[in-house]
């Protein structure tokens, strides 16, 4: 019943979409010149064939079967519970609402195609022949007709894939592992030489495959042309460009044999070289030709419809009738549609009505094994989905200890956009026999109505719910086969409207009856940090574009579109491996041509290219290279505003490397040095206008901003770069400005450290920069050179005394040691023994028990979210006392202040104290110190460490110290 | 404990140097009421040894029971809550701060936390005079709009509240607040006079001094009595007894900065300005404020520079100077300079000896 329910909602997505499409027939739109010719006897004989075609169904299918299961036990292995019958009854069930849905004979032969036919049926195809591709075309007739399930329109994509490389033989021996496009500069692009006749050839044109099939790779400076510039030319006639030289590589593209890697490897396998010239040779020996070239060009996608399909197309209907009775052993996965998968647009009107579908959704993936890249990881998926009633169901008898096992519960794919997450996490759970029951951002999925969760808890509310805990209750019931699976999608989009999400998905995760799969773009989003903890993380990789290019080419065949591998390689590298932003692309610019070529593609997404980030080396790279005089205005700003922080700061590290190519001659290196000397005023104008920006929210001059910093600098010096220091690599440096500020935030904290506690002795009043500037080398002195002239005691003995007189302690001792290095010069602490050292460390240690109060310093305090920066100190006095207050001195010293030790030590401390120090601490406000020095003698010296762990002890501190002396209640708040 | 705090004076009665002006303020304090006082002069010449020992003579030995404080403040400015953190050294008749520790929040510094502080009127008053004292330092450093927004504050809680301000150059605090102060210009002592007090802690430390050596420290000291004392010190840390030819050993940081310069002398190129660059990082981030940088960069290139550059020099040294303190991320201006400096040297050189 419930399961009805379910798919009913299904069909009704496909309905509304696709039932506009079913009436009106094919739009009467004619179909363009070219690709009609060929088509047209295909539609038409096509549908008659698959009259005859049912004949021969009985005997395929016995085939089929036997494949099919063999196929199958190899996915499942190490799965043997799995019960393969345990698929039909589903499948059984999909029929009938099938029918009840649309009564159509076609669609339900169609629909209740099981995965696994398909599976087997494309395999087929693959052993059969090459010939995917036409086949798919074919089909389009029966899909105009099924139209119903949007799915149903999916061609099988691998066979479709194989197909094709049987056919095409060069190109898919190209397209195979071969990493493509390696030349492709990126980040730490270094200047390659500019090319000696920079244009000045003309480019042929030639015919546009007469590369096809041959693998280039371009090594050193071409003649005229950039590099890109090559590949581009390449690329557009069809062949291919690879970065690094292989046996499959026709030809080495150089003009200089610059003995690089490359070259030495060429020779070594034996490629041809070819010059820059050779290569326009070639492409004008072409357009000679051009006549004879052509047509094989054309023919490829024009003949292949012709020639392969019948047979295939029997076949493939063979199958189909089959189905329709409904007796297949194999499960059956309701929207899977193997037949009408393989849609073609045979007729351009016929692709028209298939517009309603975007192609993301009419090509999506019937079986995992469709889905481009991420095997393992499915794979993976498959396992943990299909282990997981014996991990958590079965072994409920164990104890619940079998859960921390290491096994989860829940599992947490990541990757992407557009990389088949979720898909795969359907495709998956289809398989295995799941019902899924998708959540995503749409639903309310807060804490206050999670009724999902608490379905899965066995608790009713809602529709969903209910199905839900029903099935979960079911799910115990081993004899029922219908197994629920929840799928979370776009976790990481849970917010404001959904509060306690995650952590509500936690719960139920742990109590959860049913297989949770959590699927996010970023895994390492703070929102999920809690819940990465209790799945199985799953990170989807990138497809590669060769990958993506097949897929591509198999739904540009089933629409009839022209297009070249080249050209869906450049699509797929563009689109970054999003392949639905690549299905779209190319979806989009179906409409309006039907050949497809390499510079369409370019010349499409070179505009939206622009979007993607620049690094701000790249715009570096850009600003400062050879031909940055080039460069428009806008372009400039564009490339200094892609990260207006950072680009400047990468300016000011690099122009001092380039040699200004607007200067000619210059021996004595005078004019650049001028230059150099503008340039560094422009860019302390830049930061001028920053502070303007900045301080005073002038944002209106941040162009004026990254004109000064970033454009007058560049324009000035943008040239050649040179590396300055031996060794150094000649790319551009990251900016130096952030660390060294960072380094110097740094050390004005030490040595604000370092003054308060030189000001808390009281022998000291002057200001940090004073202590800095005049003070610091004295104190240096006075803590080292004893070290180095005396013995080991008398020295430290000297130094510690010293120590204690400015209560400096031993980071303070750093501190100075630190602020006294410079680079180039010694080491301030050269010299001195490391045994003496180790004794000064232990002798100030040892003394430390005798001073009262010791520095507060690193103790974070309740209620602030981070260490104060500025720490206060407290103040050293040796004294002469009790041993008890030692024991509390060492006590506190471990970090571990007990605050009862140290009331007690206020009793304990004789009234004979000339200074009386309190230290208190403030709550939530920092520390603070007090120092007095007590005219009348007061009673008791006291002491209060000042870091505390807790507030509520605080407050209580605070108390006693108030009460001990009227002055401490001069505490601010 | 360091000489130069153990023999500070600290009374105004035991002032050896600028006994004049000591005394004066002696007599302000002691006959009239004390107006706002703003101290300017060099570094090392006893501003500050005068403000402490001016504030007991107010206040007597209240004034050094002092205790270090370190306070965030929440400042409601508008819009949006600023934290400002600040150490404050305090007794109960004073307070001693540093506003422009805040940089360029400054401001709020002292629109709200002073004016809480001047506006807070001492609650003991029998004995007392009528007034607490708040020592704001280096308000040469504040900028302008925190010195506007000072100069309400100096008249309208004057009642209650006086202002002693300190600061090495009066060129640097505005107009109107240096004329509500009683300016009080301290000289550097001359190197006599820094002479005259090297030997009155040498006499109570009972050294035995070599002839002339007084004054070799006095010269190097830069006319700072300060740094004539800790340099004298280390010297006798170094080595003891003191020879007549003794080096007298320069401060690290200006040891480096010397350095610098004599490469920035030796060539002018590229490379050198990179070399250079990383230099001067390295004297930012030990803490070297990048004017006292600048300032002695400029004096050491001076030193070694054709007199035909000069003029010039030191025009484009305060032109960068001053940008300095318009910007924010000092190394740019300083390097600015320099390359500024090696493209005028370089031109020079080659116009002088082709």
């Amino acid at each position: 019943m419930d399961i009805r329910k379910w798919f009913m909602k299904q069909h009704d997505k496909g309905n509304g979409t696709a039932s506009k499409p079913v009436k009106p027939e094919p739009s009467p739109k004619k179909p363009s010149a070219g690709i009609l010719e060929p088509r047209k006897p295909v539609g038409q004989e096509s549908a008659g064939r698959r009259k005859t075609s049912k004949y021969f169904d009985k005997d395929l299918k016995s085939v089929k079967e036997a494949e099919e299961v063999s196929a199958k036990r190899k996915a499942q292995k190490g799965d043997e519970d799995f019960p393969y019958d345990a698929k039909s009854p589903p499948a059984k069930k999909v029929h009938k609402i099938d029918d009840y849905d649309d009564g159509d004979d076609d669609f339900v032969a169609s629909s209740s195609k099981k995965k696994l036919v398909d599976a087997t049926s494309s395999k087929k195809l693959k052993s059969g022949s090459g010939r995917g591709v036409p086949q798919k075309t074919k089909d389009i007739d029966e899909s105009d007709q099924e139209k119903d399930d949007d799915k149903d329109t999916e061609p099988p994509p691998k066979s479709g894939g194989r197909g094709r490389g049987g056919k095409s033989g060069s190109m898919a021996a190209a397209g195979g592992r071969g990493r493509g496009g390696g030349g492709r500069g990126g980040f730490l692009n270094f200047e390659r030489k500019d090319p000696p006749h920079k244009g000045e050839k003309e480019v042929p044109e030639g015919a546009p495959d007469c590369l096809a099939g041959l693998t280039f790779v371009i090594s050193g400076t071409l003649d005229s042309l950039e590099r890109e510039e090559a590949e581009d030319l390449i690329k557009r006639h069809g062949g291919r460009v690879t970065g690094s030289v292989s046996k499959k590589t026709d030809y080495l593209l150089c003009d200089e044999d610059i003995e690089g890697r490359k070259s030495a490897r060429a020779k070594e396998l034996g490629t041809p070289f070819l010059t820059e010239d050779g290569l326009f040779d070639k492409i004008r020996a072409s357009n000679i030709s051009r006549t004879t070239p052509k047509k094989p060009s054309d023919k490829v996608p024009t003949a292949v419809p012709k020639k392969g399909p019948q047979k295939v197309e029997t076949k493939r209907n063979l199958v189909l009738p089959e189905d329709q009775s409904g007796n297949s052993s194999a499960k059956s996965v309701p929207s899977k549609a193997v037949t009408s998968g393989v849609s073609t647009a045979v007729q351009r009107g016929q692709t028209t009505e298939h517009v309603s579908l975007t192609w993301t959704e009419k090509y999506r993936p019937k079986v995992p094994n469709d889905i481009i890249g991420n095997q393992s990881i499915i794979k993976q998926l498959h396992d943990w989905l299909s282990h997981w009633d014996n991990q958590f169901l079965l072994n409920k008898g164990k104890g619940k200890k079998q859960n921390d096992s290491g096994v989860k519960k829940a599992v947490l794919l990541s990757g992407t956009p557009g990389i088949g997450k979720t898909t795969s996490a359907k495709l998956v759970s289809q398989m295995l026999g799941y019902q899924t029951i998708e959540v995503n951002a749409s639903d309310n999925r807060g804490k206050a109505d999670t009724k999902i969760v608490n379905g899965i808890g066995g608790r009713t509310t809602n529709s969903v719910k209910e199905l839900v805990s029903n099935e979960s209750l079911s799910v115990g019931d081993r004899s029922k086969q219908h197994k629920t699976l929840l799928i979370m999608d776009e976790v990481d989009g849970m917010s404001a409207g959904d509060r306690g999400g995650v952590a509500d998905l936690i719960a139920s995760i742990k109590i959860s009856k049913i297989p949770i799969i959590c699927i996010c773009n970023d895994r390492y989003s703070q929102k999920l940090k809690s819940l990465v903890n209790h799945c199985l993380l799953l990170n989807f990789r990138k497809p590669t574009k060769q990958q993506m290019a097949k897929r591509l080419l198999q739904v540009a065949n089933a629409e009839g579109l022209q297009v070249n591998e080249i050209a869906l390689e450049e699509l797929a590298e563009r689109s970054n491996g999003d392949m639905r932003m690549a299905l779209n692309q190319l979806q989009y610019m179906s409409l309006s041509m039907t050949v497809i070529k390499y510079d369409d593609i370019r010349k499409r997404l070179l505009s939206s290219a622009k979007d993607e980030d620049i690094s701000p080396f790249t715009a570096v790279d850009k600003l400062f290279g050879v031909n940055g005089g080039k460069l428009r205005m806008d372009e400039r700003i564009d490339l200094s505003m892609s990260d207006p922080d950072l680009v400047p700061l990468l300016i000011q590290e690099n122009y001092v490397n380039y040699i200004p190519s607007s200067v000619g001659k210059d021996d004595s290196g005078i004019e650049r040095m001028n230059l150099i000397a503008r340039a560094a005023e422009s860019i302390a104008d830049g930061d001028i206008i920053n502070v303007q920006i900045r301080r005073f929210r002038q944002w209106q001059l941040s162009q004026s901003g990254s004109v000064s910093s970033c454009i007058i600098p560049a324009a000035l010096l943008h040239g050649r770069r040179e590396a300055l220091e031996q060794g150094e690599r000649n790319y551009n440096r990251f900016g130096g400005w952030l660390g060294k500020n960072s380094a110097r935030g740094k050390n004005l904290r030490l040595l604000e450290d370092l003054h308060v506690h030189v000001l808390a002795s009281l022998e000291f009043s002057l200001g940090r920069e004073t202590l800095r500037l005049d003070y610091l080398s004295i104190l240096l002195k006075q803590l080292t050179e004893p070290l180095r002239i005396f013995s080991k005691d008398e020295a430290v003995k000297k130094v510690v005394e010293f120590m204690d007189v400015y209560s400096i302690n031993q980071e303070d001792f750093d501190t100075i040691v630190d602020l006294s290095k410079f680079k180039g010069r010694s080491n301030p602490l050269d010299g001195i023994q490391p045994a003496v050292k180790a004794a000064l460390t232990k002798a100030y240690k040892d003394g430390s028990s005798s001073r009262i109060i010791r520095t507060a310093d690193l103790i974070p305090l309740p209620g602030m979210r981070k260490a104060p920066k500025k720490r206060i100190a407290a103040i050293l006095e040796p004294t002469s006392n009790e041993l008890a207050e030692e024991a509390g001195d060492v006590e506190s010293e471990g970090g571990e202040e007990d605050p009862s030790e140290t009331e007690d030590l206020e009793d304990t401390v004789d009234s004979a104290k000339k200074i009386q120090r309190d230290l208190v601490s403030n709550h939530a406000r920092g520390v603070q110190v007090q120092v007095e020095l007590k005219g009348s003698g007061n009673s008791g010296g006291r002491k209060t460490p000042a870091g505390r762990r807790k507030g509520g002890s605080e407050a209580a501190k605070m108390a006693k110290t108030g009460q001990g002396s009227g002055t401490a209640a001069k505490r601010k708040r | 404990m360091l000489w130069v705090d153990k023999y500070r004076p600290k009374t105004l009665d035991k002032a050896l140097v600028h006994e004049d002006v000591a005394q004066n303020l002696k007599k302000l304090v002691t006959e009239q009421d004390c107006p706002h006082l703003l101290f300017y002069g060099p570094p090392g010449s006893g501003k500050k040894t005068l403000i402490m020992a001016l504030l007991r003579q107010i206040f007597g030995p209240a004034a050094d029971k002092v205790k270090v404080e370190n306070k965030a403040w929440k400042i409601d400015a508008g819009t949006r809550t600023i934290d400002v953190e600040l150490t404050t050294l305090s007794s109960t008749h004073h307070v001693e701060l540093n506003p422009s520790d805040a940089g360029f929040q400054d401001r709020y510094v002292v629109q709200e936390i002073i004016k809480e502080m001047a506006r807070n009127r001492p609650i003991d008053m029998k004995g007392r005079k009528g007034f607490k004292v708040l020592v704001l330092n280096e308000v040469d450093k504040l900028s302008k709009e925190a010195q506007h927004s000072l100069r309400r504050t100096m008249e309208k809680y004057s009642a209650s509240c006086r202002l002693i301000l300190c600061s090495n150059s009066s060129s640097k605090v505005t107009d109107a607040v240096r004329s509500r102060c009683l300016n009080v210009r301290i000289n550097a002592p001359t190197e006599e006079q820094i002479a005259k007090v090297l030997e009155f802690i040498a006499k109570k430390e009972g050294l035995q001094v070599p002839p002339g050596f007084y004054d070799r420290v006095a010269a190097k000291s830069n006319r700072s009595l300060r740094r004539a004392i800790l340099l004298f010190e280390t010297c006798r840390v170094q080595q003891y007894p003191f020879t007549n030819n003794q080096v007298i050993p320069p401060m690290d940081w200006e040891e480096y900065i010397s350095e610098i310069a004599s490469d920035i002398m030796s060539e002018q190129s590229p490379k050198r300005l990179f070399q250079v660059r990383g230099k001067l990082y390295e004297l930012l981030s030990n803490c070297i404020p990048p004017e006292i940088v600048l300032k002695r960069l400029l004096s050491d290139l001076l030193r070694k520079l054709d007199a035909e550059l000069k003029h010039e020099v030191c025009h484009w040294a305060a032109y960068y100077e001053h940008r300095m303190v318009l910007g924010q991320k000092a190394i740019f201006h300083l390097e600015a300079f320099v390359a500024k400096f090696m493209s005028i040297y370089k031109a020079f050189l080659l116009a002088t000896f082709g």
